[in-house]
């Protein structure tokens, strides 16, 4: 097995009664597309949120290379590597597109103009670099959140349902940029609902239920998992 | 013509302007002087307040805090103390925004109304503490100072201009930058911003800090102006609401907004209260309400949208 | 003992008029997502309208107080569809301010039209005599009609059929609406009801205490401590931190100053705030 980048160890979390991820353990291959699937309520995005910070976990440790970030502030988290997109997409709605990619990037002057355009050429929505982003469809909304995480330079991102609500051609567009980004280097964790994208998308797939993890593996073995199929689509 | 010669002709625009401002306490009356004294004390208000609330999108019902505990702390050390006010004025800004350090590193964990909540009852607690008996030694208690210190009225005009020049050109020159943009971010979207790697915190204290100090400033200039202060005149809460309402009407989130609107409404302001004293705040209320209701993104957002200005962030 | 056992009993009867007031205000800012800064201007018209009706139509302020809450409840619902309504979407600060104008148009409308002379309704003066404690007749009589308010305010929220759809706008709106209840609908009547209590907490304030323009101010700022106490849009939390208010605020102004008594309000909001921002009590 590969060096992992991310590790969550033994995390719990609760809301009051309800554990959303109870002694949940997991791990990520560094330059992996990893799936990330179960049913609602499963605890995917409290992993995300725990993930980057926005919450704390009740205990245990979640490692990024190595270094422990569970109690740091999320835009430190962000600084180390990991990016992440919202299910809900989070972009600044007031903000032309290049100010949004700016906001986020680290470099001065110049450079980081340089690198917003090519970010932008990249994600197809150049033109309209000054258009506010709320002016955006759904589906370029998803690609400019993509491209902002990009302009971090996260190792890591983190897709909550990417492909979810947007046009077939748009989808294919997103996931092969994903894949193009994977061949550079860089690590995905996605979110999704929809079977078909992770079975031709990800080499591997994780399945959580009631907050811990319930099977991993390659994504054909898993979906025969017949445990599995009981919880996604049992009752 | 291209554009350099387009920039060139702004620039001996803006030079005149200048010269003209500098110059007026030689040929104007002292009617006129004090109006525009007056506009110059509300731009500063103004741009105070939208170079924090404008851009971060916290509610800062707090002005009257940042104007009422710096003019106090000059004015006791002008009429106490003997201090020149050009030691005075910034050490009472010095001071609330040392305060403000503190303060904003507490509340600005606190969103959206309950942050300007805290604002409103930070102000009434600490106006009802400066009137208490606790404090009467050093702020003379509910009756105040009754004089401060008699300032030519062409040295405070003076002052106050350079510290309206002063404002201006910070609001523009952080509205164009990146710090600018992480503000309009945290407004936008607080949370997605700090998973982004802003630290958002730091922006809020820095921004929030940097308003107190401007806006502490005036406030000291302004009670020198008055030559006098008690605790219902230094926090009263029109103090904050005025330059709100200056801003909205001008256009929030914008450099010259708050400057527009601290002019055309120091103007209303005198004609309603000298020809309607007593329905006045009525009026004044009725107009707040109106600029929500209906012109939400005042008159240079309705400028912007309608092309009549460029839509960039340094207008 | 006695002294003491008597300032209890006057700071609950005071904290049941405040929880009236706060009640309003939170239920309006939890279902409708507006902060009524101008909640107490209606306090005040509340207790201008018993006192108008009281001197020129010699109404007794009882008859007033079952009128108030029909009239106050419908310029409350056609305030919301004139104008809050169009804020649904805007930014908080919006209607922040929206209210905060209107707040100083009404009061200062008020004190153009009825002078800032203070007026009263002296309607029931004199002592109830009670187990050795004196009491006001004026503040027993209040406490039980706010009392009276409160239970009515509950058995509404709790049992008809409008109340519980009030509460599932309150506690999820898009849930609401997909169970088919009319969110909108229930928003205007919300803001109605909180206008309504406004308006009958008014008027039983009348029976006790002096009436002028100013006098809402104070009782928004009571209301938003209660609000910060109880929790956003809890109306229970409202009835306990208007009692707690109210207790506070008798024992300090009795065992302390009077001017301390009006730090109160500002000092619980800071602290809650700090220690506690969801409030203290659980919905």
């Amino acid at each position: 097995m590969c060096e992992a980048i991310l590790k969550v160890d033994q995390v719990v979390k609760r809301f009051g009664e309800v554990v959303a991820l109870d002694h949940c353990s997991l791990e990520i291959e560094k330059g992996s597309i990893t799936g990330l699937i179960g049913p609602n309520g499963a605890g995917k995005t409290t992993l995300f949120n725990l993930i980057t910070g926005i919450l704390q976990p009740d205990e245990g440790h979640i490692f990024f290379k190595g270094e422990e970030i569970s109690r740091k502030k999320p835009y430190e988290i962000a600084r180390m590597g990991i990016g992440r997109t919202y299910q809900i997409i989070r972009i600044f709605p007031k903000m032309t597109l290049l100010e949004n990619l700016l906001v986020v990037g680290r470099e001065k002057g110049k450079a980081g103009v340089e690198k917003a355009y090519e970010l932008l050429h990249r994600v197809k929505l150049y033109e309209k670099k000054d258009d506010d982003a709320s002016d955006l469809s759904f589906g370029q909304q998803k690609l400019l959140s993509l491209a902002q995480v990009l302009m971090l330079d996260s190792e890591l991102i983190l897709l909550d349902e990417p492909a979810a609500g947007i046009n077939p051609t748009l989808q294919n567009e997103l996931m092969e940029l994903i894949h193009q980004l994977n061949e550079e280097g860089k690590t995905f964790v996605i979110v999704e609902h929809d079977m078909k994208v992770i079975l031709n998308h990800c080499q591997k797939a994780i399945a959580l239920n009631y907050g811990q993890k319930i099977a991993e593996g390659s994504c054909s073995v898993i979906l025969k998992d017949e445990t599995l199929l009981e919880h996604y689509f049992g009752r | 013509m291209g554009i350099l010669s387009k920039k060139f002709l702004l620039l001996i625009g803006l030079v005149l302007l200048m010269a003209v401002l500098i110059s007026i306490p030689f040929f104007a009356t002292d009617y006129w002087m004090t109006l525009l004294v007056l506009i110059l004390i509300y731009t500063v208000y103004a741009s105070g307040w939208n170079l924090f609330s404008g851009l971060t999108g916290y509610t800062n019902f707090g002005l009257a805090w940042f104007i009422g505990v710096s003019g106090y702390v000059s004015s006791i050390l002008i009429a106490d103390y003997q201090w020149p006010w050009i030691f005075a004025w910034p050490m009472g800004a010095l001071f609330i925004s040392i305060v403000s350090i503190g303060v904003g590193y507490i509340l600005l964990r606190i969103k959206g109304v309950y942050f300007a909540i805290s604002m409103v009852a930070l102000t009434e607690g600490t106006r009802e503490l400066f009137g208490t008996g606790y404090l009467e030694p050093i702020t003379h208690g509910g009756k105040g100072l009754p004089f401060v210190a008699g300032i030519p009225l062409s040295t405070l005009y003076w002052s106050i201009l350079f510290l309206a020049f002063v404002t201006i050109f910070i609001c523009y020159k952080i509205t164009s930058s990146k710090f600018g943009l992480r503000l309009m971010a945290i407004r936008e979207d607080e949370q997605a911003a700090e998973t982004l790697g802003i630290n958002t915190t730091k922006a809020k204290i820095l921004a929030f800090t940097l308003s107190s100090f401007l806006v502490g400033l005036g406030g000291a200039i302004h009670c020198t102006y008055q030559n006098y202060i008690d605790p219902n005149y230094a926090f009263n809460i029109q103090l904050t609401l005025t330059p709100i309402v200056m801003t909205l009407f001008g256009g929030i989130g914008t450099v010259f907004g708050p400057v527009l609107g601290a002019t055309l409404f120091t103007f209303i302001h005198e004609i309603l209260w000298a020809e309607l004293t007593l329905l006045y705040m009525a009026i004044f209320g009725g107009i707040l309400m109106a600029l929500i209701l209906f012109f939400p993104q005042g008159l240079l957002g309705w400028m912007k949208e309608r092309g009549i200005l460029p839509k960039i962030r340094k207008i | 003992m006695t002294n003491f056992l008597e300032t209890l009993i006057r700071g609950l009867m005071l904290g049941s008029l405040y929880a009236l007031v706060g009640m309003g205000l939170t239920l309006v800012w939890g279902v409708v997502g507006i902060v009524n800064i101008a909640h107490g201007e209606f306090v005040m018209l509340g207790a201008y309208f018993a006192f108008w009706t009281f001197s020129l139509l010699h109404l007794n302020p009882l008859v007033s107080l079952v009128l108030s809450v029909p009239i106050f409840f419908l310029i409350g619902s056609i305030l919301h569809k004139r104008m809050t309504e169009r804020l649904t979407h805007a930014p908080e600060l919006s209607a922040l301010i929206l209210t905060f104008g209107m707040s100083i148009l009404i009061w200062n409308l008020a004190q153009f039209f009825w002078t800032n002379t203070y007026r009263s309704v002296s309607y029931l003066t004199g002592n109830f005599l009670f187990l050795g404690l004196t009491l006001a007749k004026s503040k027993t009589i209040s406490f039980f009609l706010a009392l009276g308010m409160t239970i009515a305010l509950f058995t509404f929220l709790k049992y008809s059929k409008i109340g519980k759809g009030i509460r599932a706008t309150s506690q999820n709106s898009e849930v609401a609406l997909v169970c088919g209840i009319d969110t909108k609908k229930m928003r205007t009547l919300t803001f109605g009801i909180g206008i309504g209590l406004a308006g009958a907490a008014g008027v039983i304030v009348s029976l006790q205490w002096v009436i002028f323009p100013q006098m809402g101010g104070s009782y928004v700022s009571k209301a938003f401590a209660i609000v910060v106490l109880g929790g956003l849009g809890n109306v229970q939390g409202a009835l306990i931190g208007g009692l707690i208010i109210g207790v506070l605020e008798s024992l300090v102004t009795q065992y302390m100053s009077a001017k301390m008594a009006q730090i109160l309000p500002s000092l619980i909001i800071l602290i809650i705030l700090l220690l506690k921002p969801t409030g203290l009590f659980k919905r």
